[in-house]
């Protein structure tokens, strides 16, 4: 689903328009004018969220073009073992080596033990999953970066 | 902070065993809470040293995922004077495990790692020991690079033969750097390091050619040949010169004043 998809699925005004009573999160029924009061926050969240994944991607783009790779495709898993932690450039060894520590972490996370801009690490971790050393999982509007070591071999 | 100790060296016979024993030793006897790891896979020689000939479970058997480190440590804390705790994780050295363990894969290696990384919760944080000490095998072994990928920081122990100051130095600047690891210079076997003007030699070395702190600086003992690994020096020989290097090795990495 595309950005601009997203904009008209949440603008849609048959929820709104309707007489049926609409339920929250937690199943308690919510009244339409508590339901017009969260829609302003809501969207903005989804944009705010949509936006951080174009910036990802962007980031990748860059990263890609930089090394001269136009292809998004991932590699196929390819063992991040130390050998290769060996063999890779300084900048992203540093990042592979955080994620090899924490197991499992955000870019933010990353960012924070590096001491290098989250923006900077964003764009290592999404190099390193292109590379089939790391797997990325979303969690709400988290990115998780992980090594699959159970599905390595 | 330092947590885990890996112990290694360019090539073999530079005392790292004899390094790891003692150092962990000592450590228990400070009231620290030791687990001592074998990972020299391809020559396995804890078990002869602290003379334990059967084991629940072995450390292949913790990496291969058969079993929990639990069942792989050994409670060796009687054995040494002190309120710390000493326990072992040894390596298989039947014939079939050495080679097991020789043909391991790339993937079977990273797993590996992971399964050592995951020591710092199970045994630091959750079993409350104060260090691990991994005594590794020589030169760019894969269970040797895992060890110290794993650890806080790193006992190189050299010799002042030719081919391994040569090869320390490199591995110095092409490993540890690399991995940005804390690194602290043991030279062992030295001779007349008696005289002031030899130790002044060899720290103006170490700091010229290795460029890293010296930890130690062990002379050539003849009384450890003599003990045929059959002696823990800092255990069995209080008061040799011996136990008091590794002793001050101890406080320096207590003290965390490694570097």
């Amino acid at each position: 689903m595309n950005n601009y998809q997203c904009f008209v699925r949440l603008n849609r005004p048959s929820i709104f328009s309707s007489t049926v009573h609409v339920k929250d999160t937690w199943g308690k029924p919510v009244t339409r004018q508590e339901m017009l009061s969260k829609k302003p926050l809501y969207i903005l969240e989804k944009i705010k969220e949509n936006l951080e994944r174009l910036n990802e991607k962007m980031e990748v783009m860059i990263e890609l073009q930089r090394h001269g790779r136009k292809d998004f495709q991932p590699l196929p898993d390819a063992p991040l073992d130390v050998m290769t932690l060996l063999s890779m450039p300084d900048h992203l060894r540093k990042t592979a080596m955080t994620i090899c520590r924490c197991g499992r972490a955000t870019a933010t996370e990353v960012s924070q033990q590096t001491t290098r801009a989250r923006a900077v690490e964003s764009a290592y971790l999404n190099q390193l999953v292109i590379m089939g050393h790391l797997k990325k999982e979303r969690k709400g509007r988290k990115a998780y970066f992980y090594i699959d070591r159970d599905s390595q071999g | 902070m330092t947590k885990i100790i890996a112990v290694h060296s360019y090539k073999g016979g530079t005392g790292k065993t004899l390094l790891s024993v003692n150092l962990a030793a000592s450590l228990a006897q400070h009231g620290k809470n030791v687990c001592l790891f074998d990972l020299d896979f391809r020559a396995p020689s804890l078990f002869a040293i602290l003379k334990v000939e059967n084991a629940e479970c072995w450390l292949n058997d913790y990496l291969n995922g058969a079993c929990d480190i639990n069942k792989v440590l050994i409670d060796l804390s009687s054995r040494i004077q002190g309120d710390g705790k000493f326990f072992t994780g040894l390596a298989n050295p039947a014939t079939e495990a050495i080679r097991d363990m020789s043909a391991k894969d790339r993937k079977w290696e990273m797993r590996a790692l992971g399964r050592l990384l995951s020591l710092r919760n199970t045994l630091l944080n959750d079993q409350e020991f104060d260090y691990l000490i991994f005594d590794t095998s020589p030169g760019l072994q894969y269970s040797s690079i895992n060890a110290i990928v794993t650890a806080d920081f790193v006992v190189v122990a050299t010799t002042a033969d030719r081919s391994d100051v040569n090869g320390t130095r490199r591995m110095l600047r092409e490993l540890y750097n690399l991995f940005e690891k804390k690194t602290g210079l043991v030279i062992n076997k030295v001779l007349d390091s008696d005289s002031k003007s030899k130790k002044d030699e060899m720290n103006n070395k170490v700091k010229s050619v290795y460029q890293v702190p010296l930890l130690g600086l062990v002379p050539c003992f003849c009384e450890i040949l003599r003990a045929e690994g059959n002696l823990i020096f800092v255990q069995d020989k209080p008061n040799h010169p011996f136990t008091k290097i590794v002793d001050e090795m101890t406080r320096k990495i207590v003290a965390n004043k490694v570097n």
